[in-house]
């Protein structure tokens, strides 16, 4: 597995660095000081597992999270900010307390390396955005979001209960999708097709598609052949 | 803190002590009127009504002159005398005021009474004889009037005082709280453990350096409570430790310079004040800048005021008001509180890339 370590502080990232030795699968690809320098890193090495700090300079952890297009698996490392990795709503993901215990840092890559094993289908899940709204963040999987609507330069994510914005175009996030399971129901609309409770006939030869737990989406004309044939309905 | 502190202030100076005032004129005489109808009526069998109105007339007198001394003694600020000089004033006003209570008995009729019913015959000198008792017996009234005047003006002063005192102690209780709150950051504490545990194997001869200052930074901040005072050179002398910390954790990002007058370094400031005030340009400044940058303490003697000045670099983007945090308005408490008005602590945030704290200090007068 490869990982990267992002700290401000040089001799934070020796010692985790030095801590990392034991574990021989586990391999240190690279080290950031700052969220730019970060995100070029990730963006270059795509590691499945980042150990990021939360306070640096030039924006948090929290603020890089939020600008990757793909999220790695992610591990905070703080010394005093456990309340606000607890400010994720679920999907939190591990944090070790600085200075790092040996033990806890073992039980955190322990639980990643589970997650990663997973079977292929499951491992689609891990495909995840990170979604800051208000005070609170969310790693969202993808597969769970029952619809994406555009909203201006944002995207609004239907996903349990929330309803989220992210600052993307529509169609940057498309990409991302499975095409499997999603579907471009209209001009700002995608569907999750698990999502879809019943399908019927809509005005000027439309469809009208009633998703569980909301809203009902219509798919344009246009779409809706497209839709019939590669749902068979 | 200072807002509360003032507000309570406000309420206890302001206090309307009017209707206690007037109370105790109007009992005190009332009671005075009265022993002096009965003892006329009694002792002298003068009539009743006459009595009644004598004691109407000296009560009102007596209510109107020492009212109109206060007045006067007020404007005068006699309060704010010493002893030595308030005791020949209060002799002479009560002498005054007494030949005036006794000049306008007299032409009033009143006076009569006491030497003509008790039929002293001192003839000729008579009198006079009268009108002089008569002006010592009023002065003694307004000498003793002043005593008890003075006295519970002294009473509700040392109240005021004490209360004053209460608050101030209990302000600086609270600041001091929040001072080792402030001081003991656990977010810096963790990195620094953090940061000698990364030293401990490749550099020990640093990671020992490192556990002294954090000592040595750890025992000044749990004691600050005892001085309130200490010396520029002790100030600093915990500075430079908690910037050897923060130099370990920054490393090139952190530059320091310094400029300390020798002569300054006797002076005597408020303890954590200028501590405050280094953490603070490294938290909202340097170490918010991913290039980082250079801090720069000042600390010179213009005609005798203390003048300290901490500047840094600071991210454009964060709000003027986001750095006037917690940090410097405690400081300014404290410096308040300890120093009083001869001290100021200035924050200038006018330039968008630099911050500079100056903190000045006026010798005491």
């Amino acid at each position: 597995m490869k990982a990267v370590i992002i700290d401000d502080e040089a001799l934070a990232r020796r010692e985790l660095r030095r801590l990392l030795a034991e574990f021989s699968w586990l391999e240190v690809l690279g080290e950031a000081a700052n969220i730019d320098e970060a995100a070029v890193t990730i963006e270059a090495l795509s590691p499945d597992l980042i150990f990021l700090d939360i306070q640096m300079p030039g924006g948090s952890g929290f603020d890089l999270l939020a600008r990757l297009d793909r999220v790695p698996n992610v591990i905070f490392t703080t010394a005093y900010d456990q309340h606000a990795v607890r400010a994720f709503e679920v999907n939190a993901l591990d944090y070790l307390l600085k200075p790092i215990e040996p033990e806890r840092l073992a039980a955190a890559l322990q639980r990643v390396n589970n997650a990663v094993a997973l079977p292929m289908p499951q491992r689609q899940v891990l495909e995840q955005m990170f979604v800051r709204d208000g005070a609170r963040y969310w790693f969202i999987p993808l597969r769970e979001v029952r619809l994406l609507s555009a909203e201006n330069n944002y995207v609004r994510l239907w996903w349990r209960k929330m309803q989220p914005l992210v600052a993307r175009p529509l169609s940057a996030i498309e990409q991302r999708l499975e095409p499997k399971c999603f579907f471009r129901a209209n001009r700002s609309e995608i569907i999750n097709l698990e999502f879809i409770e019943n399908v019927h006939l809509g005005i000027n030869g439309g469809l009208q598609v009633q998703l569980r737990g909301g809203p009902e989406v219509e798919i344009s004309r246009r779409q809706a052949r497209l839709f019939r044939e590669q749902t068979s309905i | 803190m200072a807002f509360s502190l003032t507000v309570s202030n406000y309420q206890f100076f302001h206090r309307d002590t009017r209707p206690a005032y007037w109370l105790v004129q109007g009992a005190a005489w009332s009671a005075y009127g009265t022993v002096n109808a009965v003892a006329a009526a009694l002792v002298v069998h003068l009539p009743w009504q006459r009595a009644a109105v004598e004691m109407a007339f000296f009560s009102s007198l007596g209510l109107v002159l020492s009212h109109t001394l206060r007045l006067f003694m007020r404007h005068r600020a006699w309060q704010g005398l010493p002893l030595s000089a308030r005791i020949p004033r209060i002799l002479v006003a009560s002498f005054l005021v007494g030949a005036l209570a006794a000049l306008l008995t007299r032409f009033l009729g009143f006076a009569a009474w006491r030497s003509e019913e008790l039929a002293i015959g001192w003839s000729g000198l008579q009198p006079l004889v009268s009108f002089l008792v008569q002006l010592l017996n009023w002065m003694l009234l307004f000498l003793v009037w002043s005593a008890f005047y003075f006295s519970a003006l002294a009473i509700r002063h040392r109240q005021l005082a004490e209360l004053h005192e209460a608050e101030l102690a209990r302000a600086l209780q609270a600041s001091e709280l929040r001072l080792l709150k402030s001081q003991l950051n656990p977010h810096f504490l963790f990195n620094a453990l953090n940061t000698v545990r990364a030293l401990i194997a490749d550099e020990p001869a640093r990671a020992q350096r490192a556990v002294t200052q954090l000592a040595r930074l750890l025992r000044y901040t749990l004691g600050a409570g005892q001085d309130d005072l200490v010396t520029l050179k002790q100030e600093l002398a915990i500075v430079e430790d908690y910037l050897g910390i923060e130099a370990l954790r920054l490393g090139e990002r952190l530059g320091i310079e310094r400029d300390i007058a020798p002569q300054a370094l006797d002076m005597r400031i408020p303890v954590m004040l200028l501590q405050t005030l280094v953490e603070n340009a490294i938290k909202h400044g340097i170490a918010e800048l991913p290039p980082g940058g250079v801090l720069r303490i000042y600390a010179g003697l213009v005609q005798g005021t203390l003048v300290l000045e901490v500047e840094n670099p600071r991210p454009e983007h964060v709000v003027p008001a986001a750095q006037e945090g917690i940090g410097i308005s405690n400081a300014r408490t404290r410096l308040l509180l300890l120093v009083g008005p001869r001290a100021t602590l200035d924050l200038d945030l006018s330039n968008p890339r630099r911050a500079l704290a100056r903190v000045r200090l006026s010798p005491t007068v």
